[in-house]
């Protein structure tokens, strides 16, 4: 026998990987829901979704006109805004934050290897992460529902989908940046950066390339799919109102150019962002521990 | 009635066969009940004619040896009623004198997919009750269901189907085109004819028709005509005007046209109580008004359109100022779009109503030639952040619209792209922030009204959904379930664990110890 498994916190040590990932992710899961952030973020989005819940039924009203995708622009600006600063956060200080409490050693000194450490992290977190959603998104269908609105019970769904997605990716940059950060507060210090960066500074920095180099549209559609938040507000408004054509010249020829591939198009992007900075993670981290 | 398929007939004239073929339906057409007759029909049809189904390119001479409806007519006197019973009758209609064609419920007339169907050389003809398909596919020959080269024809209660023209009226004043449903090819775009054409067709009235799959319904060079009541949906244009004036657009609905009305070079056009819904597309314009003069806009519901309504140089002169009075625009993507050559239009009683962008001016240049208040009437404009403290129904601040980022788009369309995101928000921030970088107000509504105008719109159906309840309350429970039950899960997974541990030799080893 090469080393037995002893339990942490009551539970017996899991046998299989896939079972020491569960375990690690419960774990994470059961820290992440206790935390502070975790509440002030849910109840912050569950808040301001409420809000625009509200404001776009009471615009609605009156003229026995449904307004086209009031609601789902409200809700897919609010989603850019918070999802990825709540997934950035969680992951950038995943590990870090274990390590400086040194956490992180005790953790590895169990039979339970930095890959499945890490995986079970990410997996905890991200169920966390789709609970949040679910509550805050939940809570809006509820209102549209009782006060009349224009989202469909697809088009939520659809939302809390790409919603997921998109947190997935910024839980795995986040987590990236964790692991190659040496503390915690520089971990979140650069996760809030990045998010800054693909919140504002991304977009920023295309139109006024636009405005200066005179980006020819295809170039336009090709540098926004770089930005994952671009691509899940595009993919949401073509899921939800099919009228990507909303945005204007750059939009209408992607659809022209790709049409039904859209979907496939938006899937590949944001997959990337989920499995890149992942799998590098993973290595990095496994390095580490060689090391 | 003698069924000859010999080979002596398969070389006669083909039109000569129709007509055979056209005796045995007529003969055939004596028992009742639709859906039985139209079998026996095409039976008939098939057994009579290899040579009815050969290519036919018999040409437009031939095309008018009459078949059985033909021979009808050519036994009736002007004047008479001809009752055309139920049948496939595969033929090409040539109607030379005054005659009221009235078809018994499932009278099909059939083009066999070549050339023309109907054409109208007298006056005064009535064609009721028909359905008439299949025209052929000739964008140069413009092959119609039915061609109207007379006065005072009547179109009532067709339908039109798989046709690539569907009433051409030329030279045909007076006319009436009424309760029909034209259905287009379904073909792309560009080879596709107009569902419905007026040339030099004076005081005609089209009512009550529905319009999809075609290319245009257009009138060309007709005074005085009334359009009323029609349904047009995806075609390239619901309604286009050329060169027409004194039209009168009532009542009619256009979605998901590429354009719903287009005005062209047409002097003094009524367009009231109109709804026009989700024409988006290429140019996805509700209204387009292009030189037009002497035209009010009134009562129309304009909403979900790329541009709700598209002005260039109109009105033409300075004899009248446009009208736009009491018409909703909502949800449009630009709500009006001003180009620098629209001066002279006046905007009152309007309800501007979440546009995401409520009036734009494309490219560059100023809304300084148009009005959007009058006396003591303004616009509704969701738009508007100030309030009433008189309690008028006007607001106490002027409305002006001037934000940076429409600006910014009005002048690069390009950067749409961004609408939505955080990035815009952060410049519409700065934008009121910084008077600096503020741009000029686009235009100004010194009495904006705090409340629509309520105009009456036909509204279909309204989607109630429950569903979307249910489902925000599912995913609320399974939030909530993850985050109550994350503690609890603990133990289930510790015995998930253990049962698991029983079976792993490994493991059980470990726990011995």
């Amino acid at each position: 026998m090469a080393h037995t498994r002893p339990s942490i916190t009551g539970i017996p040590h899991p046998p299989c990987t896939l079972a020491t990932i569960a375990w690690v992710g419960v774990r994470e899961l059961r820290d992440a829901v206790g935390t502070r952030w975790f509440a002030l973020y849910t109840l912050a989005f569950a808040a301001l979704g409420l809000g625009v819940s509200f404001v776009s039924a009471a615009g609605s009203g009156g003229q026995g006109l449904s307004s086209f995708g009031r609601t789902s622009a409200g809700l897919i600006n609010l989603v850019l805004l918070v999802v990825p600063l709540m997934a950035l956060s969680a992951g950038a200080s995943s590990i870090a934050s274990d390590r400086e409490r040194g956490m992180l050693a005790y953790l590895l000194a169990q039979p339970v290897s930095r890959t499945e450490l890490l995986l079970g992290k990410y997996l905890g977190l991200a169920v966390a992460l789709l609970s949040c959603i679910l509550l805050g998104l939940g809570l809006c269908g509820i209102v549209v529902g009782s006060r009349g609105g224009s989202l469909d019970a697809s088009s939520i769904i659809w939302l809390a989908g790409l919603s997921l997605l998109l947190a997935l990716g910024m839980l795995a940059t986040g987590m990236l940046i964790s692991v190659v950060t040496r503390r915690a507060s520089v971990a979140t210090g650069t996760a809030v950066f990045l998010w800054l960066a693909l919140v504002f500074g991304t977009d920023l920095a295309l139109m006024a390339g636009t405005l200066t180099f005179r980006l020819r549209i295809e170039e336009l559609f090709a540098l926004s799919l770089i930005n994952p938040l671009q691509v899940f507000k595009m993919w949401s408004l073509h899921a939800i109102d099919s009228t990507l054509d909303v945005l204007g010249p750059a939009a209408l020829y992607a659809v022209e150019e790709h049409g039904n591939g859209l979907h496939g198009l938006f899937a590949l992007c944001l997959g990337l962002w989920i499995l890149l900075p992942l799998a590098l993670a993973c290595v990095l981290f496994s390095r580490k521990g060689a090391s | 009635m003698t069924r000859r398929t010999t080979p002596e007939i398969a070389r006669l004239p083909r039109l000569a066969c129709l007509a055979r073929a056209s005796v045995i339906v007529a003969t055939m057409a004596a028992p009742r009940g639709v859906w039985a007759f139209h079998q026996l029909a095409d039976q008939a049809v098939d057994h009579a004619a290899p040579a009815s189904r050969t290519p036919a390119n018999a040409g437009p001479s031939a095309r008018h040896e009459p078949g059985e409806i033909g021979r009808r007519i050519a036994a009736a006197s002007p004047g008479d009623t001809v009752i055309v019973p139920a049948g496939i009758y595969r033929e090409h209609l040539l109607v030379d004198k005054p005659v009221a064609l009235i078809a018994e419920a499932g009278a099909v007339i059939d083009g066999g997919g070549s050339g023309d169907i109907v054409e109208i050389t007298a006056p005064d003809v009535t064609i009721r009750g028909f359905v008439i398909r299949n025209t052929g596919i000739d964008l140069d020959k413009e092959n119609a269901a039915i061609r109207i080269t007379a006065p005072r024809a009547v179109i009532e209660h067709n339908t039109l189907e798989d046709i690539l023209f569907g009433i051409d009226l030329r030279e045909a004043p007076d006319s009436r085109v009424a309760f029909n449903r034209v259905g287009g090819k379904r073909l792309d775009i560009a080879r596709r004819g107009d569902g419905l054409r007026l040339w030099r067709s004076d005081r005609s009235v089209i009512e009550s028709n529905t319009i999809h799959d075609g290319r245009d319904a257009i009138l060309w060079y007709s005074k005085g005509i009334v359009v009323r009541n029609n349904v047009g949906y995806d075609c390239r244009y619901g309604l286009h005007l050329m060169f027409s004036d004194d039209v009168t657009i009532t009542g009619n609905e256009f979605s998901r046209n590429s354009v719903g009305i287009y005005l062209m070079y047409s002097t003094g056009v009524e367009i009231t109580g109109n709804r026009l819904i989700r024409n988006r597309g290429p140019s996805g314009y509700g209204i387009g008004l292009k030189e037009t003069d002497q035209f009010s806009v009134r009562d129309n519901a304009i909403v979900g359109n790329r541009s709700g309504v598209y002005i260039d140089g109109s009105p033409f002169t300075d004899k009248r100022p446009g009208e736009f009075t009491r018409n909703t625009i909502a949800y449009n993507d630009v709500g009006f779009t001003f180009l620098p050559s629209a001066r002279g239009n006046e905007l009152t009683d309007n309800n501007f109503i979440d546009n995401i962008d409520q009036v734009a001016i494309a490219g560059r240049g100023s809304l300084d030639a148009n009005r959007f208040w009058k006396g003591e009437r303004g616009n509704f404009w969701s738009d508007y952040t100030g309030y009433d403290q008189n309690g008028d129904g006007i607001g106490d601040f002027v409305h002006e619209s001037q934000t940076l980022f429409e600006n910014m788009m009005d002048k690069e369309p390009k950067l749409r792209l961004f609408l939505f995101s955080p990035a815009q928000q952060a410049i519409e921030f700065v934008g009121r922030a910084l008077p600096a970088v503020r741009p000029e107000p686009k235009f100004v509504d010194e009495v904006p009204l705090m409340s629509p105008v309520l105009i009456d719109i036909p509204s279909r159906a309204g989607s109630t959904n429950s569903h979307i309840g249910v489902v925000g309350l599912v995913m609320g429970i399974a939030g909530a379930g993850v985050v109550l039950g994350a503690g609890r899960l603990c133990p289930l997974v510790a015995l998930t664990t253990r049962l698991a541990s029983r079976r792993s030799p490994r493991t059980t080893a470990g726990e011995a110890t």
